[in-house]
């Protein structure tokens, strides 16, 4: 629990984990003004130029970059994977020793509970999915909530497999 | 399935029984093989709701639930106003933190929705939850999961559970199997193309509700960013497809449509006092 309040309270005075962020372009794309698809175009970004992320809005990233500043579909980057990530890098996994049997009950850090072997060995917990079942809430409630927020419905197709909106 | 099962009885019943009754075995045989066939088709709702329930103690078996009412009780609104604008609203949908640093989400059929504590708190706001809970409700409303383990489950716990079904009384021994069988789905993953179409549905299903479209793609982007061999991702890497490969996909389908519908930041609010600023 501690380290849930101590890593949200710092998630939160910190900037979104994005920002700073170094990316690339998977393929050439325009830098808009706005984050509009009809706003005024900066400059084109090029195939795997590289860029620096300031911050996002909707599928806009507003990115900084040596064509220029601006906004771009966010759906245009990825991560580059030159750059440093966050993260282990699986050390831990190979020192994660110390576990008490298939229940998951871990003695060393590190451990979480659910991995492939955790799974396969789980035994079920009945009294944890009595909890479960006691959060569930209903529409009414569900509606409410929603309206407190002023989400608004929308009407919405699925989309076609082969990708074509 | 069909011809596997016809094959086997008939074998049995030609060497063991004089032709005369060899008609009439034959008959129930293939009356037998269909039933197998129909329950690959359709598991009751009843029984689907069992088995997941029961794969969902199992999970919570390896993980328990994150001790913290507000924070479950916050995911379960958000999920539940998704599940109305989905095509099976009145399952009995639940959701729950499990209390895991793993990076990682599950669903079992009949309507429950896990979200490790690992996966929460990389999050931003709530069209980033609302994203990853509206993928992981696909394989319910799609039935993913029921349909790996009656693949790749044995002939004769499919064949049992087409005889559960139809007998509509679930007999513990066959259910507990199934159950067996389910939970190793999770430890070997779906079909790819059964993620891809949660990812498609799942965007769908959050602009219905009046969120970001783009919350799951963001979080597939964090995903991204983290080094593929970080521990706290490897089931999630071993059972999904690439997050670049993903965000490829949604490249694709969200290039039109998708831009007109921001999230209230009434949302972002809710998030942070629900779930980020809290003490």
């Amino acid at each position: 629990m501690r380290y849930l309040y101590a890593f949200f309270v710092y998630a939160s005075l910190a900037t979104p984990v994005y920002a700073g962020q170094v990316a690339y372009a998977v393929h050439s794309t325009e830098i808009k003004k706005q984050p509009f698809s009809d706003a005024a175009t900066v400059a084109t970004l090029k195939e795997d130029a590289s860029v620096n992320i300031v911050s996002r809005q909707g599928g806009w990233t507003n990115i900084t970059s040596e064509s220029g500043n601006g906004w771009v579909r966010m759906l245009s980057l990825r991560s580059d994977s030159t750059a440093e990530k966050q993260g282990d890098t699986g050390l831990k996994t190979l020192l994660n020793v110390g576990r008490s049997g298939s229940s998951g009950t871990t003695v060393a850090t590190g451990v979480r509970g659910l991995s492939e072997e955790d799974l396969k060995n789980a035994k079920p917990n009945p009294q944890e999915l009595e909890k479960l079942k006691n959060y569930a809430v209903d529409k009414a409630q569900a509606e409410k909530f929603a309206r407190d927020a002023k989400l608004k419905p929308q009407k919405l197709d699925y989309l076609p497999a082969d990708g074509k909106p | 399935m069909l011809i596997r099962a016809l094959l086997f009885f008939g074998l049995c019943f030609q060497f063991s029984f004089p032709a005369l009754a060899f008609d009439f075995d034959f008959n129930k045989a293939l009356d037998f093989a269909k039933k197998a066939q129909q329950a690959t088709k359709t598991i009751g709702e009843p029984e689907e709701i069992e088995i997941g329930d029961g794969i969902a103690a199992n999970l919570l078996g390896a993980s328990s639930l994150l001790a913290d009412n507000r924070a479950n009780q916050y995911v379960n609104r958000v999920g539940r106003w998704l599940s109305i604008h989905t095509e099976r609203p009145d399952l009995p949908w639940k959701f729950g933190i499990l209390e895991s640093s793993d990076i990682n989400a599950f669903a079992t059929p009949g309507g429950t929705i896990f979200i490790t504590r690992g996966l929460l708190q990389r999050m931003n706001n709530e069209s980033e939850l609302a994203g990853v809970l509206a993928h992981e409700m696909v394989h319910v409303l799609r039935k993913h999961h029921l349909t790996a383990l009656q693949k790749g489950a044995r002939m004769d716990i499919a064949s049992e559970l087409a005889n559960q079904t139809l007998k509509n009384k679930g007999d513990p021994a066959v259910m507990d199997k199934a159950i067996k069988a389910g939970t190793e789905v999770y430890a070997r993953g779906l079909d790819k193309n059964d993620e891809f179409e949660a990812d498609r549905m799942g965007i769908v299903i959050a602009s219905r509700a009046g969120y970001d479209p783009y919350g799951l793609p963001a979080v597939l982007q964090i995903l991204e960013a983290i080094n593929a061999k970080d521990s706290s991702l490897a089931l999630m890497f071993k059972t999904h497809p690439a997050p670049q490969d993903r965000l490829s996909l949604l490249d694709k389908i969200m290039s039109k449509g998708f831009d007109a519908y921001p999230a209230p930041t009434q949302t972002d609010q809710r998030f942070n006092s629900e779930i980020a600023l809290r003490k």
